[in-house]
């Protein structure tokens, strides 16, 4: 019913223009918070400086939302770690540049680069950070490994986290407005855990593959 | 390869398990019993103490907090008595649902996963029960425990379209329902598809229309009260399952499901509360091998 219902064309404001490399990313209108939004999957990440939102689905992967808090401009990427052996969390802490990690540096950096690209200040910017979900019982805890993972690199970065919502047992369905900071999460009943494993673990076999040297472009 | 949607209606679907997923004996035997005027307690606590399995689930209920009887209940006989011939019939459905199912396996969601939901369904309904008064727990229990189980069907027998009907409601920029994207992606949904199970089961009319119609309890004819406390009760179940008190976070209750069983929001804590609570003590009898 909610899906049918769409105001025609001629009642929506035009969409905001995309900054330079961001064309690709999927973007529409949304009724319920009257503002075009952008829909981000693994391993990608948008950023803007309009008023419009950005919203990912989360299972054990992370999305650090970080934005300009002077400025308003942000954005938001959605990751996890590649690694399978989570079993030491000391020594992924310690690792920082191990293969490990390079893709979750990556995904931080490109964010974070991307934002103050267009204008963002380092000393203005204020992180929120969400996923990580246990959402498959009886598997080493990835959702954990990427937590540390995201607190030890803002740490080391000196950026202070303001709000997190990260852990437990429930996927997450994020929405995140760089202009005013404002986040909405609504965490999911346990009928779509299978399903968002799987987008999950397709897009962790797609940066397998990527050769282990070398610059890659992950976005 | 998917069959084309369209031409698979949902008594297709349910013809094509009818071989995988059957009502358990237990219940068959209850059930004629409890509808033969000639019949005593007597010959139903017989027919319960045939089942070894149901017998000693059916005494652990009876001594749960779920039913909390001031003295023990250590025979079937007294279980009988003191729960009601038709309640134990109840259960007996209730108690073998989940390994009746076992049959139909699917990869979309795992079967502890799914039966949380139906039990924290059926332990919310329990409670509204309670609250909205003049109605059988134990029937509107196994309507709970009962509701998406054209779900399962689904999953098994159309997983590439349900699938894309979950990733649907994942993905989509408006909030979209399960059901709302079954419909779309499927032509129908697990309610019509659950619906045409209970029909072929020919299970009783409280049960084939709380499980039809409750995405859309306007449509109840029979039993509009009950269909109407398990529409509340499955967005209660959800918000129980994700720890929160915030109907936003649960599929909308229908204002008219309020109207129709006298209650309001103003319960959502105590059975959201009351259907957690008791999931850990009696999740192992009905999930459980």
């Amino acid at each position: 019913m909610t899906m049918a219902i769409l105001p025609g064309k001629t009642d929506l404001p035009p969409m905001p223009p995309p900054l330079a490399g961001f064309e690709h990313v999927r973007r529409s209108w949304n009724n319920q918070f009257q503002s075009y939004a952008a829909r981000i999957l693994p391993g990608e990440f948008y950023v803007t400086r309009n008023k419009e939102g950005i919203a990912t689905t989360l299972g054990s992967c992370i999305s650090a939302c970080i934005r300009d808090r002077v400025l308003g401009i942000g954005g938001m990427n959605h990751f996890m770690l590649p690694a399978t052996d989570f079993s030491d969390l000391g020594s992924l802490k310690a690792s920082n540049l191990s293969d490990a990690t390079r893709f979750g540096n990556y995904a931080m950096e490109h964010l974070i680069n991307e934002i103050m690209h267009n204008g963002g200040r380092r000393q203005n910017l204020e992180v929120k950070v969400f996923g990580g979900g246990r959402i498959i019982s009886g598997m080493t805890d990835v959702g954990l490994a990427n937590i540390t993972f995201v607190r030890d690199y803002l740490a080391m970065e000196g950026l202070q986290v303001t709000a997190e919502d990260v852990g437990d047992i429930y996927p997450r369905m994020v929405m995140f407005f760089p202009a005013t900071g404002m986040v909405k999460v609504k965490r999911l009943r346990s009928l779509h855990n299978n399903v968002i494993v799987d987008e999950e673990r397709r897009y962790i076999d797609s940066i397998k593959k990527q050769p282990v040297s070398g610059e890659i472009e992950l976005f | 390869m998917n069959p084309p949607a369209g031409k698979i209606s949902p008594e297709d679907l349910v013809k094509d398990i009818s071989g995988l997923v059957t009502l358990p004996d237990v219940y068959l035997r209850i059930n004629r019993l409890v509808d033969d005027p000639n019949s005593s307690s007597t010959d139903i606590a017989r027919a319960v103490s045939q089942d070894a399995s149901f017998t000693v689930k059916l005494l652990k209920l009876a001594n749960s907090a779920l039913y909390s009887f001031p003295s023990t209940v250590d025979t079937v006989a007294k279980a009988v008595t003191i729960i009601g011939t038709a309640q134990v019939r109840s259960l007996a459905l209730s108690l073998s649902v989940a390994s009746s199912f076992e049959g139909l396996p699917n990869d979309l969601v795992s079967m502890r996963n799914f039966w949380k939901h139906s039990l924290l369904c059926a332990l919310a309904a329990r409670q509204l029960c309670k609250e909205a008064r003049r109605c059988d727990a134990d029937a509107l229990f196994t309507a709970g425990l009962l509701h998406d189980i054209g779900e399962l069907i689904i999953f098994n027998r159309l997983p590439a379209q349900a699938k894309e009907a979950l990733l649907t409601v994942l993905h989509n920029q408006e909030e979209v329902t399960v059901s709302e994207a079954e419909d779309q992606t499927i032509g129908f949904s697990h309610t019509d598809v659950g619906g045409a199970l209970a029909r072929q089961w020919n299970l009783p009319d409280l049960l084939q229309e709380c499980i039809a119609f409750h995405h859309a309890p306007a449509k109840a004819r029979k039993h509009p009260r009950e269909v109407a406390l398990i529409h509340i009760a499955n967005s209660l179940a959800q918000l129980a399952e994700v720890d929160s008190l915030e109907l936003d976070d649960a599929p909308p209750i229908d204002p008219a499901a309020w109207q129709t069983t006298g209650l309001g929001p103003d319960i959502v804590e105590s059975v959201v509360q009351a259907a957690q609570e008791a999931f850990d003590e009696i999740e192992q009898l009905f999930l459980g091998q």
